[in-house]
């Protein structure tokens, strides 16, 4: 997919031990060859859309690893229009606030402007983890004893999985997502 | 004793820059004696800080606390530590949603949030509650979408009885675009009869300097159980927000008497040893009354350490001001402020629990 930020995949693990003595990146090769993907999913969202897209999958057998993997483009604007300066305009005029310079307000458009999308997964309705950082790829690793951070380590992964795409924000029509599990 | 909380704070679990073990030594770095993990949707934190915590117990785990002693920071400034070098924790979450960012404390399980209704967020408030947790408004006055989609509040709540407590300041934002209109949202409420108490927090990311910020005070107990003094504090309103000083209060019936009092804590960045004139304000209904407080020698706070800082937990009180009731005129609830120097906002030291008259 274009524009997709490709991150290394099981990027920022953490272990189960007191606060995350494994440094981010720190996952092997051997961790990626093994896990197979099990789901893939892909979407377009349009400007202005704010709501959650779940997606549930069934897991036929217990597995020991999971991992799902989540990205999407066109995080920031790549130009400033007139229309875009006035509908930000208008909106900080709502909001309260002063009116920058047009060379500030451009600034703000292009770095302060952003889709955000974070995502949520629950293994048989129970909570498991959530990613809240501001990431155009974005991975969750599980298993008994390792976790990514803001997730929690699974002793089982097994029966029903719902991964949620917590769409905050989408500035930019046509926005591409793609979801992935994989497991071993 | 007097309590200094930290109520907002997130780590690596979520958009922080320090890890757990390293909010940890922060936060005892600088006297604090209780600090909430709050990360953005995510509880995994939990588990991390009880173990870390417990790896280095000189406390007793207790319900949603551990009180335990951490490595202390260098470089964070303070000298003065905390009540026997421990620092509790209080487990929560910041639910951030689409349409606002919602504190729960004493959250002992995930409550879902996503199918937050904007018209009815009563919803939410009420199944973190139904799990015991104590929930507030978090910065209702933020910059939202464009550029932070989520960080103002804008659901429709009209329930107020669902909410515990306004974070009044979030100490790193503008202060009058931001704070002043989330203490005046929080002071029209409690003038109305709202029973909802004021924090604050840093809201702390990474690294920033605690002085001449904002903390929350709670009354408390050496060996109390963290989760238990803030939810009576939190349920009963006790709830300090001050940047150095307490102001005290007290209703004598008997003889007619509203009855002030300023206790320091030593916070850090406040310079307790200096006395500007301090200034009270009663914010009522009807308006505001101010006084100045008169400090005579004899009345200004002491100091008991030969470096001229008080210890942390060594707090002293003197009367600093009697207003007769009758001056009032017939208000039933006013809010106590401490300013110095004058009652600007920027000048604010301490904002009191609301005192009810009747």
């Amino acid at each position: 997919m274009k524009e997709m930020q490709e991150g290394s995949l099981v990027d920022g693990l953490v272990d189960g031990s007191v606060d995350g003595s494994v440094e981010l990146g720190a996952a092997t090769d051997g961790m990626k060859t093994d896990l197979k993907q099990l789901y893939h999913a892909d979407g377009q969202l349009n400007r202005g859309f704010t709501g959650q897209i779940s997606y549930t999958v069934c897991l036929e057998r217990p597995y020991e690893a999971l991992l799902i993997r989540f990205s999407f483009n066109k995080q920031h604007h790549e130009r400033v229009t007139k229309e875009l300066r006035d509908e930000i305009t208008n909106q900080l005029l709502q909001g309260g606030h002063a009116i920058p310079t047009v060379c500030e307000l451009d600034q703000m458009i292009l770095s302060g402007t952003k889709t955000e999308i974070h995502t949520l997964a629950s293994l048989n309705d129970v909570f498991i983890g959530g990613i809240h950082r501001q990431l155009t790829t974005r991975e969750m690793y599980f298993s008994y004893d390792k976790a990514t951070e803001g997730c929690i380590p699974q002793p089982c992964i097994k029966g029903v999985l719902k991964v949620t795409v917590l769409v905050f924000q989408v500035i930019e029509d046509g926005t591409d997502y793609q979801l992935q599990v994989f497991v071993r | 004793m007097y309590k200094r909380l930290e109520l907002h704070n997130h780590t690596t679990e979520s958009d922080g820059s320090m890890t757990c073990r390293e909010l940890a030594d922060y936060m005892k770095g600088d006297g604090v004696d209780a600090f909430a993990l709050t990360d953005h949707n995510t509880i995994s934190g939990h588990e991390k800080m009880r173990r870390l915590l417990s790896e280095t117990q000189t406390g007793v785990e207790a319900g949603a606390q551990t009180a335990v002693e951490v490595g202390t920071e260098s470089g964070s400034g303070n000298s003065h530590g905390n009540h026997g070098g421990q620092v509790s924790c209080i487990y929560g979450m910041e639910y951030t949603t689409y349409y606002g960012h919602i504190l729960c404390l004493n959250l002992k399980e995930y409550v879902p949030w996503e199918n937050i209704d904007r018209q009815h967020p009563e919803r939410l408030f009420l199944a973190a509650r139904a799990k015991g947790a104590l929930v507030g408004v978090a910065h209702p006055f933020s910059l939202g979408a464009p550029f932070s989609k989520g960080c103002r509040f804008e659901m429709e709540l009209t329930d107020f009885a669902c909410v515990d407590f306004i974070e009044i300041f979030n100490d790193y934002e503008p202060l009058h675009q931001v704070n002043e209109p989330g203490l005046r949202w929080w002071e029209e409420l409690v003038l109305s009869g709202h029973p909802i108490a004021a924090t604050c927090g840093m809201d702390l990311h990474g690294r920033l300097p605690f002085a001449g910020q904002y903390a929350t005070y709670i009354n408390g107990r050496p060996e109390g159980v963290i989760a238990d003094e803030l939810e009576a504090a939190i349920h009963s309103q006790k709830t300090w927000v001050s940047r150095g000083p307490l102001l005290l209060s007290e209703v004598d019936h008997q003889n007619g008497l509203l009855r002030f009092s300023i206790l320091q804590t030593g916070k850090n960045g406040y310079d307790f040893s200096c006395h500007p004139p301090y200034f009270i304000e009663l914010t009522a209904r009807k308006g505001a009354i101010i006084h100045k407080v008169q400090t005579p020698e004899s009345h200004k706070t002491e100091s008991s350490s030969s470096k001229g800082q008080p210890p942390y937990d060594a707090f002293t009180a003197a009367t600093a001001l009697e207003l007769p009731l009758e001056e009032l005129h017939g208000e039933g609830i006013v809010i106590p402020k401490l300013y110095e120097a004058d009652v600007t906002l920027e000048n604010l030291l301490c904002t009191a629990p609301a005192v009810l008259i009747k």
